[in-house]
């Protein structure tokens, strides 16, 4: 190979390089993000029942985000550790939840104690199968969420 | 190139230069192609201070790109245009990238406009036959700014909203037609789904067309007129 050659093909390999830099992102962008949407209203499990022992309040990750989950009496109940003022992440203590930015106190089963959060945290549906506790979308039922919040789940 | 090289033919061997070639001949461009690329740069325009308004334009050419891009995703209702903002930063893939370019070359372009026309300006080049081509510049930067304050409400935040509030509010303090520009602007007394929808409008529909035909004409007079002589 000569060397006016060799420049030759690397200027096309590298014009190549530079081209795909830019293809790739836009190809991958005007795809529809389906495959992400469909992770988030997934059924996922989030482990045995074991693990989550009764009258006690365990941090959990569902779909990403991060969960709170209760055994009262075999009764798993799981809703969103987001907290409805301003999205901070609250955690347990002892039989309450505390916020750590503003001080929201919520109950052991995601109702406002007191503010400055006004709405009660979102319930997952989750149900016990074959002693694994499986957790689906989350629910807006509870109370009105604003847009914001929910977004905090998309 | 000296003049015996640029009176040959173009060359014909290639695919792609063959097929170049072919198109040019059809269409009868042969003059007008050789003019167009075989013009002299005058040696004071090499300088740097001379690429402003080319890396102007360049810019713009990647926030068509982009902006096209995000409107496939934005939805500019006021009930989706802050989620579908989201839903490109957060889960569309790459979507991050493509709106933070957007965003930066939006920002760099005012200033690049702004430059341009400090070194127009500066090396007097606005003077005798060029007045119309620094009044299309005028424009230019008018809507260049148009573009900006249009495109920060499209986010339908906070800070959209309150830029959107003072700066309608500016415009309704013009004398006598203050009230006017403010509800045109607004499409009524508040700022609304109807302020997103106008500014939506003019942001990707109206604003475009006038910058190509602005940004065509100054291109054209540039042509016409060749770049302006030394200071």
């Amino acid at each position: 190979m000569t060397r006016g050659g060799f420049l030759k093909w690397l200027i096309g390999v590298l014009s190549a390089v530079a081209l795909g830099g830019i293809v790739y992102p836009v190809v991958r962008f005007l795809k529809p993000p389906t495959a992400s949407t469909a992770t988030i209203g997934q059924v996922v499990n989030i482990g045995p029942v074991s693990s989550f022992p009764a009258g006690q309040l365990t941090a959990a990750t569902v779909q990403g985000r991060p969960a709170i989950v209760t055994n009262v009496a075999g009764k798993i109940v799981v809703y969103s550790a987001i907290c409805t003022h301003l999205g901070c992440v609250a955690a347990p203590s002892g039989s309450e939840l505390h916020c750590p930015c503003h001080g929201s106190v919520f109950s052991a089963t995601g109702t406002v104690i007191h503010g400055p959060a006004t709405l009660p945290l979102p319930l997952y549906s989750a149900k016990v199968s074959g002693g694994s506790v499986l957790v689906g979308p989350v629910s807006f039922t509870r109370a009105s969420y604003p847009t914001w919040y929910k977004g905090q789940f998309a | 190139m000296t003049q015996t090289d640029s009176a040959q033919p173009a060359p014909t061997h290639g695919r792609v230069r063959g097929a170049l070639a072919w198109v040019t001949n059809r269409l009868g461009m042969e003059e007008l192609m050789e003019d167009q690329f075989n013009r002299v740069v005058p040696i004071h325009a090499t300088n740097y201070i001379y690429c402003f308004g080319g890396i102007a334009f360049i810019l713009f050419l990647i926030l068509a790109v982009t902006g096209i891009m995000m409107v496939v995703y934005y939805q500019p209702t006021p009930d989706a245009a802050y989620q579908s903002v989201v839903n490109i930063s957060t889960n569309v893939a790459f979507g991050w990238w493509i709106r933070s370019i957007h965003k930066w070359a939006a920002t760099g372009m005012v200033i690049l406009v702004f430059v341009h026309m400090l070194r127009v300006f500066f090396t007097t080049a606005y003077k005798r036959p060029r007045e119309l081509n620094w009044l299309s510049g005028v424009v230019l930067l008018g809507v260049t700014m148009a573009f900006g304050f249009t495109g920060y409400l499209l986010p339908w935040d906070q800070k959209a909203y309150w830029a959107t509030r003072v700066g309608t509010d500016i415009a309704g303090s013009t004398p006598f037609i203050g009230h006017f520009l403010l509800v045109s602007l607004r499409g009524g007394e508040n700022i609304t789904g109807a302020t997103l929808g106008r500014f939506f409008t003019l942001h990707v529909l109206v604003l475009p067309v006038v910058i190509v035909v602005f940004l065509g004409a100054h291109f054209f007079m540039i042509r016409r007129h060749g770049i302006s002589g030394r200071l």
